[in-house]
């Protein structure tokens, strides 16, 4: 039987406050720095508030899933703690493989 | 290329069509985006997955977060499957940095063209109903299906399966800057027993994990650019947010017939054009 229903009921509840905030703040950086830039052609805040947007738009599934290693630790279900704990460490290899090609340009 | 008001305008523009299109045949933005930005624009094709990335990291979080709380989406499986998607993110990123813009285009051309088919194949899709009364495991999961008239319980068949194929679908999304959920969702409802709307919505999910892997090394080297990929979001957010409202109006069998058909042919012009 899955008897995790309630505490997945919980963790459901906390991602999607994450993504809607997620998409909520970065679509407000991306629109206000878009529309921005259209007006003054080579601004440096618009640059700023759209690289902001794209930083936070990235950060939110990031979150999401550092939201649920340690929702997975709170409940002691150490197989799910591992496989969350085992995404975010690739992402951080995914940073660490942007640093490599970024020091070869 | 310089960044010009008028560049910004029409990728916001292609930003709305290629959601829409997306969200009304199931598809996501980038399989349009991409092509369009490569070929129509002229953008580098990692320039091009790049901003196509991003887009598909906002309709994951902003789709999933209108879902999530229905239990349609099944996080264990997610989470379990992005061990896998992620990898293949990681390696298809890395990869895109050492192919040839050719090579890319040739690979993005096959992609397409098996994605074309794949919807022509899936006209008459009958919808498989479960049984009601499984155990679903630890990976399984039950949800409130009103089309076959109550609670719906499934469990995960083939898990391996389903690892490999999401590190498949993992590469493909981070070396072409789409989704992936063409590849995952086919393979998860048919072989791995779960429902075809719980394979989508879990699909969905998990794609925003699966983009953002890719996208920090697009980023990370400088093929991200920012006004190109703010323009492109924000039509892609709004595009989809039409297509869901036009697309239950919208013959949905006409225009897969006809996307398909477009498809084949943008799919070939890639192919000859990376053969130059």
């Amino acid at each position: 039987m899955n008897g995790h229903a309630a505490q997945d009921a919980k963790l459901e509840q906390i991602i999607r406050t994450i993504l809607k905030i997620g998409v909520g703040t970065s679509s407000a950086f991306l629109a206000v720095g878009l529309v921005w830039s259209l007006t003054s052609a080579g601004s440096a805040t618009a640059a700023t508030l759209m690289t902001v947007g794209l930083l936070i738009l990235m950060a939110t599934p990031i979150s999401r899933v550092a939201a649920s290693v340690f929702e997975y630790t709170i409940q002691r279900d150490w197989l799910f703690v591992l496989l969350t704990t085992i995404v975010l460490l690739e992402i951080v290899a995914s940073v660490i493989a942007a640093l490599v090609f970024h020091r070869k340009l | 290329m310089a960044v010009t008001p008028a560049l910004t305008v029409l990728i916001l523009g292609a930003g709305v069509v290629a959601g829409a299109f997306g969200a009304t045949l199931g598809l996501g933005g980038g399989i349009f985006l991409v092509p369009f930005l490569n070929l129509a624009v002229g953008l580098p094709i990692t320039v091009a997955a790049a901003i196509s990335l991003t887009t598909v990291i906002a309709t994951s979080s902003s789709v999933s977060a209108a879902r999530a709380g229905h239990r349609l989406i099944n996080l264990r499986l997610g989470m379990a499957l992005e061990v896998a998607t992620a990898a293949g993110s990681l390696g298809g990123g890395i990869t895109a940095q050492l192919l040839s813009e050719d090579t890319i285009r040739r690979l993005f051309a096959v992609m397409m063209g098996i994605i074309a088919l794949l919807m022509l194949r899936t006209l008459n899709q009958r919808v498989t109903i479960p049984g009601t009364s499984v155990d679903p495991g630890v990976l399984g999961g039950r949800f409130d299906d009103p089309q076959s008239g109550g609670m719906v319980a499934y469990r995960v068949k083939r898990l391996p399966l389903a690892l490999f194929m999401s590190f498949i679908a993992g590469n493909v999304s981070s070396l072409l800057g789409i989704g992936g959920g063409v590849i995952k969702v086919p393979v998860l409802n048919a072989w791995c027993g779960i429902p075809l709307r719980a394979a989508a919505a879990t699909s969905a999910f998990m794609i925003g994990v699966t983009a953002t892997a890719g996208a920090i090394i697009y980023y990370g080297n400088g093929q991200l650019i920012p006004a190109l990929a703010a323009a492109a979001v924000l039509g892609v957010q709004a595009g989809s947010w039409l297509g869901l409202r036009i697309g239950e109006r919208a013959s949905n069998r006409a225009l897969k017939i006809v996307m398909a058909a477009v498809m084949l042919v943008v799919a070939a012009i890639m192919a000859v054009r990376g053969q130059r």
